[in-house]
């Protein structure tokens, strides 16, 4: 009886799950279903055509994708970088220690992340053009700070506080200095957080239009600048443009597939704090 | 992605008729100094266009020629302007040469963003002997002169900038589903209306008769739109003691506005106000719109082997008359050149200037470089060109027709884009919602709105 | 079981400490601060130029106070762009925040070969730039060469106007935000599920307390600093949203879908009011710092109840 009705939930659990990622997934193989069609058979055929790689030599061969998406993960990686470096320490500091304007700091840290970017990125494009940052890695590994940072610090911060003091104190007393407790311990314990944040800043630098659009431009092209020119403008290519944008998810995607034992580990590996 | 299958074809048509070299050479002005500003280093922004890739693709040789080299971005077109605005009004000089749009040179001269260019093709010094200024079309050079005042018709003042190649809008049809359902291609308003209507589905759901721009935006207003506003005889300012006043609530405006919107109600596409270009042409080549009226490059790209489905299916019309009117009036888009007024390389850019638009370059890009509409009399009548262009049914004829009279039908103003994009905001509201109980309504409400907005000019 | 205030227990005689151990926080914290901080000059040009009549299409510009402002507070426009960014937040947050806690509660409650599949394939949609998944979405959609409208036939549903009609625009903007973001939702949740400590739940499990009963008094309330960390991001980033309306529709049809960040992108790049537009992003800037505050003191008060649970 029991086992019944857990059986009969377990399969609307499995549905309900099955039907979000048809949700999900389904724009996402279209797009690569797209990504092999030609430009003859593109709206005339479904699911049954004649698959070509012209999209992919085109795109990958023919132009300078592999340029734009180096500018990308230099960009977006030397971002997420100086955010975990800048941004662990502070977010440990604004976790452990209580110290004057601590809140008010660290609102106003997350507060950037939420500056609207049409009204940053012009007094900033007057600013960088003075400096001599405009159009260089560095101005945009730096603006986009702004994206990766706050989000880091926010949810590493958390991760920080869930940790019991009594630890800390503990290797205290065993006589392990700070640097070591940090490293050896807090840092293992925060690792899913960490990653999740890493990965999500990532991705958020990676998507980042406006500024590369802004602040970029000949010598620093991002890809999700780029990506739109393989629309076309003589008649659509969107082939082309399926291939630019599947190609593009790839090092996100591969950094997701790296880090998916953080992703995936079940409840039962989890506790691992308290 | 830079020449596609289009120059392919072409090269293919050409390598018969074509001589040893395309490009321009450099003795030929053998007295003129090419490298009279070697060293130089020019910044270019270029928005993503055919137009765009053929420069590029000749850049090496440019830089060979004249010692000057060249960095340059290209933009996608939804963003470029954005980013464009941003670059001159900083000032700084850079970039040195941008592509810009007729329309825009009336936002970007008077706020002394655009440097004249009549002084230097003037200049026997600065220029070859070789560029041949009036070898021009008349039409499309005009179209980027203007002196500045709001509300006076382009074609007199200074030049503002050099056409790289420009666009009219003619009625593109699919003669396959017209010979299976009986229909003749229309030559007036009524029957391009019955054969919009006729053709509602005609090969099951999702397929319609006419697809134009239905965005909003000023792209929506442009080209099908404007062209037959302006064959309808109607205008969309005057200037009235010394102000611009909106007449888009004339008796021809209000009848046109009525009949277009009924048309796309009848015989457009079932989402049109999602639809730009893309969508246009992506219906036509897919054989899901028997009809197209837009940038005739559209339907001509479509049209090319392998490029779409219904390739080879596309044959092309002028523009359908309203009762009593004889004139096929297309409005014109050009895409074109301009220098920055703050560049501090004022001589070098007109050296990239001239070279890019001189009639050997052209020759080029209106062949090999898939630049079909070109602004040169010289190329259009060269037989290279017709060669290949002329392959197309109909495009040549209409397009010699419609060229004719093809001028820009807006009255030059600078705030151009948000009259159009309200315009275009009105359209939107009468074909898919029930805001205005008529056309008569919301077109008096437009022009009201728009005088209201432009009131601020001066036009003296 | 719970103790109390488990974060301030380091601090509680600071004063009494040597200056540069008091000093360490503030170092520490300093150079996640400067990096950030330079962005502070935009904001008080953004203010300065709201007050001017600066635009890009004059080489100069005055000094007009608060015309700007009380221009657009007067203005049909702002109100109705206003109603629409707090509709297109209020509806993509909300659908984001259940579905996304939804599924990554079963995803760690099945905890199969096919969930752990999902949990890294169903963050794919984040990956795409939201403007391209936009145009991949508008052709779908497409009545006459879309794959969606070819579904619903099916069903005998025709011309299903999704983008085209003001009545079935907002629908389709959150259904594509909706699709890009919910992944942000539940990897957060994901994460915070999985770093929950055994023990409660040992004990919860001793006491034989419902499941109901569990997820109201135990994963709940740990989880909610992590769920209030997705709904800041999330919020604020709905109530922001260009590029998935400027992608399908610009804003339209009508003026159905024309938010205030899309009115002052308009307004300043595309119709060159710089000084015009400003007031629009200022306003929502206000809203998003208000509003986030809001939630950060939850967020502060709901972390400080989840560690005392823990311990």
């Amino acid at each position: 009886m029991k086992t019944g009705k857990k059986r009969v939930l377990s399969i609307l659990q499995n549905g309900l799950l099955a039907i979000y990622a048809i949700f999900a997934l389904f724009p996402l193989v279209w797009m690569l279903i797209l990504s092999f069609k030609s430009d003859t058979e593109m709206f005339t055929t479904t699911f049954v055509f004649h698959p070509t790689l012209s999209n992919y030599t085109e795109v990958l061969m023919n132009s300078d994708y592999f340029r734009y998406m180096l500018d990308s993960l230099i960009v977006s990686g030397g971002a997420v970088l100086i955010s975990v470096l800048a941004g662990v320490p502070a977010a440990y500091a604004l976790a452990r220690y209580d110290f004057k304007k601590k809140e008010d700091i660290a609102f106003q840290i997350l507060s950037f992340k939420f500056a609207p970017e049409i009204l940053v990125v012009l007094p900033l494009f007057m600013i960088y053009q003075k400096l001599g940052l405009y159009d260089t890695y560095f101005g945009l590994i730096w603006v986009y700070q702004l994206i990766s940072m706050p989000l880091l610090i926010w949810v590493v911060r958390g991760y920080f506080e869930d940790i019991s003091v009594e630890i800390e104190h503990a290797a205290q007393v065993d006589g392990y200095s700070w640097y070591q407790i940090f490293f050896k311990m807090l840092l293992p314990l925060i690792k899913p957080g960490l990653v999740s944040a890493a990965l999500l800043a990532f991705i958020f630098a990676w998507n980042s239009f406006t500024f590369p659009l802004m602040l970029g431009g000949i010598n620093v092209q991002p890809i999700t600048v780029a990506v739109t020119k393989y629309l076309g403008t003589d008649t659509a290519h969107y082939g082309q443009l399926a291939v630019a944008a599947t190609v593009s998810a790839l090092p996100a995607i591969i950094f997701a597939l790296c880090i998916q034992k953080h992703l995936v580990r079940g409840l039962s590996f989890g506790a691992v704090k308290g | 992605m830079k020449k596609r299958a289009l120059a392919i074809t072409m090269s293919a048509v050409m390598a018969a008729s074509m001589f040893a070299s395309v490009g321009v050479s450099a003795e030929e002005g053998s007295e003129f100094d090419w490298k009279a500003y070697e060293g130089t280093t020019l910044n270019v922004m270029f928005n993503e266009h055919t137009y765009a890739d053929a420069v590029i693709a000749k850049l090496p040789e440019f830089e060979e020629l004249t010692g000057i080299k060249v960095e340059y971005s290209t933009t996608p077109e939804a963003n470029y302007f954005d980013k464009l605005n941003t670059a001159l009004s900083s000032r700084s000089g850079q970039p040195d040469i941008f592509m810009t749009g007729a329309y825009q040179t009336w936002e970007y001269a008077p706020a002394g963003y655009m440097e004249p260019l009549d002084a230097y093709i003037e200049d026997a010094t600065k220029t070859s002997p070789d560029y041949n200024y009036d070898d021009f079309i008349p039409g499309i050079i005009n179209a980027l002169r203007w002196d500045l005042v709001p509300g006076h018709a382009v074609g007199e003042g200074e030049l503002w900038a050099l056409p790289m190649g420009w666009e009219i809008n003619t009625l593109t049809y699919n003669k396959k589903i017209f010979e299976e359902k009986g229909i003749t291609p229309p030559t007036t308003t009524q029957e391009l209306y019955d054969a919009a209507v006729a053709l509602k589905e005609f090969g099951g759901s999702g397929t319609y008769g006419l697809a134009v721009r239905g965005l909003r935006d000023w792209g929506t207003i442009h080209p099908a739109y404007m062209s037959l506003f302006a064959t309808w005889g109607a205008k969309d300012f005057e200037v009235e003691d010394g102000k611009l006043v909106c007449k888009l609530d004339s008796p021809e405006a209000i009848e046109m506005t009525d009949y277009w919107v009924k048309l796309i109600k009848d015989g457009g596409a079932p989402q049109w106000s999602t639809y730009g270009w893309e969508l246009c042409g992506a219906d036509l080549g897919a054989g899901k719109a028997a009809m197209m009226w837009d940038a005739d490059r559209g339907g001509y790209t479509q049209n090319v082997e392998g490029a779409s489905a219904e390739a080879g299916n596309l044959a092309f019309a002028g523009i359908p008359l309203p009762e009593g009117k004889t004139e096929q009036l297309s409005n014109l888009w050009t895409w074109a050149m301009g220098m920055n007024a703050d560049s501090k390389n004022k001589d070098a850019a007109w050296y990239f200037l001239q070279y890019f638009t001189s009639p050997d370059f052209m020759l080029y890009s209106g062949t090999e470089g898939a630049c079909t509409d070109t602004p040169r009399t010289s190329v259009m009548e060269s037989e290279e060109y017709k060669a290949i262009v002329g392959q197309a049914e109909g495009y040549l004829e209409s397009f010699e027709t419609v060229s004719a009279n093809a001028s820009i039908f807006f009255t030059p103003q600078p705030y151009f884009f948000e009259c159009t994009t309200m315009w275009a905001e009105t359209l939107q509201d009468l074909v898919i919602s029930d805001t205005y109980e008529s056309t008569e309504e919301a077109m008096q409400t437009l022009a009201a709105n728009l005088t209201e907005l432009v009131s601020d000019l001066e036009v003296e | 079981m719970a103790k109390k205030n488990a974060t301030d227990k380091v601090s509680c005689n600071m004063n009494a400490l040597p200056l540069k151990t008091r000093m360490r926080p503030y170092l520490i914290v300093a150079p996640a601060l400067i990096i950030t901080i330079g962005i502070m000059i935009p904001f008080a040009m953004a203010i300065y130029f709201s007050l001017t009549n600066y635009s890009f299409r004059m080489p100069t510009y005055k000094f007009v106070w608060f015309e700007n402002w009380i221009k657009i507070l007067k203005s049909e426009d702002f109100w109705r762009a206003l109603w629409v960014t707090l509709r297109y937040a209020f509806w993509s947050t909300l659908v984001e925040m259940v579905l996304g806690m939804g599924v990554a509660m079963l995803l760690n409650k099945l905890n199969n070969a096919f969930s752990k599949i999902l949990r890294v394939v169903l963050i794919f949609p984040l990956m795409i730039a939201p403007i391209t998944a936009t145009i991949v979405w508008q052709l779908m959609l497409n009545s006459s060469v879309g794959i969606v409208e070819k579904f619903l036939n099916v069903f005998g549903v025709y011309n299903f106007p999704w983008a085209a009609s003001p009545d079935t625009a907002m629908l389709t903007v959150v259904m594509i935000d909706v699709w890009v973001n919910t992944a942000f939702v539940m990897l957060l949740v994901l994460a915070g599920l999985q770093s929950l400590p055994k023990s409660p739940f040992e004990s919860a499990k001793i006491d034989g307390g419902s499941a109901w009963f569990n997820f109201k008094n135990l994963t709940l309330p740990m989880l909610k600093p992590s769920l209030y960390i997705a709904l800041l991001f999330r919020l604020m980033a709905a109530l922001q949203e260009y590029a998935i309306i400027f992608g399908l529709t610009k804003g339209g049809p009508g003026d159905t879908l024309m938010n205030l960040s899309l009115t002052a992108h308009l307004t300043g790049f595309k119709f060159q009011k710089f000084g015009y537009a400003l007031p629009y992003i200022l306003v929502l800037w206000v809203i998003v710092n208000i509003t986030a505050k809001q939630i950060v003191k939850r967020q502060r008060a709901a972390q400080k109840q989840a560690s005392g649970l823990e311990s």
